[in-house]
């Protein structure tokens, strides 16, 4: 009986817990955020999450529906000072770019066509390398026309 | 013209005593060639390639080595302190837990807790050798620094030795006081990443350049226990062999160990104005006698010393700093770096004295002749004066 209740008490340890503290941070930051910024529940919400030294940059693509609003966020763990934002066209230009909000830059935006977009992070202060961070691609709720 | 003979010879004279007096053999540096050698001390060119060809191989197998390592690791995610694997024997399960309980010891002892770069710490315990290839990496010990396999993960290859091996396997029992020192030297260059992180890339290419000689060791005692450091190898001033040590170092060493803040800062800046790329995977092999190849002396406890004086913030602005690492460090110091770093050696080693130094025996017997000559001079003068 009490390996079974081990045993379930194990299986109950959410997966979050598992790696490190900064990881959790900002695993716990970016769900917070999604939930604030009030996803669509018809369309999934795309996260990326990984780790950079000061000054390294990750990208990665992901597709946006047309006519479909998005809050493109991203939120990095508390040492890091400074995260850039960048939303490419499917051309690889810079469409907007939000490096003012220090560790929580969010851009707006809202796809004329349905296609492959890029993202650019760049991890721009970071006091102790290195940095945990992580995007979120969130569809909004169509604003009542 | 008998009288002119006489004279040439008591100048001659006067001049090989003075010699003799002034020109003691103490603190000059060797010529580094003896007559009583047969053979050339470098060993002939074909020897010299077989070293060569040997140490290539043993880094490229330190390499491989610890590569494979890495991809056998099995992180235990709720430990802390490193992970520590053991190569070349299989221990009790008893050995393995008195050096984990003395690893997790001074693992608090260095303030850590959490770390975002972890360590897993490789023993390598002796065994036999091969004749049909070189003699791997054994006595040397390397580390595979993050970025390399893993983004937080630096692994330390820590060869044990034949005394550490029989400690470790419970055949030897004495020693246990040296046991966390050597342990605490080998995390090197790991301590730095998991106290500080990954350094910025200026600080991390200065470091490259000259093989870690200021980061392997964190702690803040000597780096064999108490108060030991590669100071303590030189052995002692008066001893024959000190002044060829000495000056086996770069001048600008040397003028560091002489208090000279410009040295100092020639010291602690060699390799920080060439920027190299950050080779993948990025090896630190550390010198087999690295206390011979320092830049600075004991540089071995040099940033651990900074970081401990500055405090962490501000330790932290250094290591991760995009700026020019004189410009980085003197910040974090608040002090020309020269001058922080003179005081430093001050703290351990009393300034040498650089150029001749006459013995004062040496300088009465000088006096004494120079005395007997003027003495000697006056006389005849007066003997031959014309009355």
């Amino acid at each position: 009986m009490r390996i079974i209740l081990v045993l379930l008490a194990v299986s109950g340890i959410p997966r979050v817990l598992i790696g490190q503290r900064w990881e959790r941070q900002v695993q716990e930051r970016v769900q917070r955020t999604i939930a604030a910024v009030g996803p669509s529940p018809r369309l999934p919400v795309v996260r990326r999450s990984g780790m950079l030294n000061t000054d390294e940059t990750a990208s990665f693509q992901t597709t946006l529906v047309q006519h479909t609003p998005y809050a493109i966020i991203a939120v990095c763990d508390d040492d890091c000072s400074r995260l850039q934002l960048t939303l490419l066209s499917p051309s690889g230009s810079d469409i907007a770019k939000e490096r003012n909000s220090e560790s929580l830059p969010t851009l707006h935006f809202t796809a004329a066509t349905t296609a492959v977009y890029g993202i650019r992070v760049v991890m721009e202060g970071c006091r102790w390398n290195p940095c945990w961070y992580a995007i979120a691609v969130v569809p909004l709720r169509k604003p009542p026309s | 013209m008998a009288s002119l003979r006489r004279w040439v010879a008591v100048g001659l004279t006067a001049c090989f005593l003075l010699a003799l007096a002034y020109l003691p053999p103490r603190g000059a540096k060797s010529s580094g060639k003896s007559l009583f050698v047969g053979q050339s001390p470098q060993g002939t060119p074909v020897r010299q390639h077989a070293r060569a060809l040997a140490d290539e191989w043993r880094n490229a197998d330190a390499t491989v080595r610890l590569l494979e390592d890495r991809q056998r690791v099995k992180r235990d995610s709720f430990r802390a302190s490193p992970t520590i694997v053991f190569r070349g024997a299989t221990l009790p399960p008893n050995a393995v837990h008195n050096v984990e309980t003395v690893m997790d010891s001074l693992w608090r002892g260095l303030g850590f807790a959490e770390t975002k770069v972890r360590v897993t710490l490789v023993i390598e315990l002796r065994r036999p050798y091969n004749s049909d290839t070189p003699t791997p990496l054994q006595d040397r010990v390397a580390y595979l620094v993050p970025d390399s396999t893993h983004r937080t993960t630096c692994l330390a290859y820590l060869p044990a030795g034949p005394y550490w091996t029989l400690f470790i396997l419970g055949k030897r029992h004495e020693g246990f006081d040296r046991f966390a020192p050597w342990l605490e030297a080998g995390l090197g260059p790991c301590a730095f990443y998991a106290a500080y992180g990954t350094p910025g890339r200026r600080v991390e290419s200065w470091l490259l350049a000259r093989h870690w000689d200021v980061g392997l060791y964190l702690g803040s005692h000597g780096i064999a226990g108490q108060r030991f450091s590669s100071l303590d190898l030189m052995g002692n001033p008066r001893s024959p062999w000190y002044w060829d040590g000495v000056y086996s170092f770069s001048p600008a060493t040397v003028a560091c160990l002489a208090g000279r803040p410009r040295g100092c800062s020639a010291a602690v800046l060699a390799g920080a104005t060439e920027e190299r790329t950050i080779p993948i995977p990025n090896v630190v092999l550390v010198e087999r006698r690295w206390w011979r190849v320092q830049h600075l002396l004991p540089g071995e406890r040099y940033l651990g010393d900074v970081a401990r004086t500055v405090g962490r913030d501000r330790f932290l602005d250094f290591w991760t700093s995009g700026q020019p690492v004189d410009t980085a460090l003197a910040l974090a110091l608040k002090r020309p770096v020269g001058e922080w770093t003179a005081d430093w050696e001050r703290g351990f080693v009393r300034p040498i004295r650089l150029g001749p130094t006459p013995p004062l025996g040496g300088v009465a017997i000088a006096l004494a002749i120079a005395v007997f000559a003027i003495v000697v001079v006056a006389g005849t003068a007066s003997r031959r004066q014309i009355r």
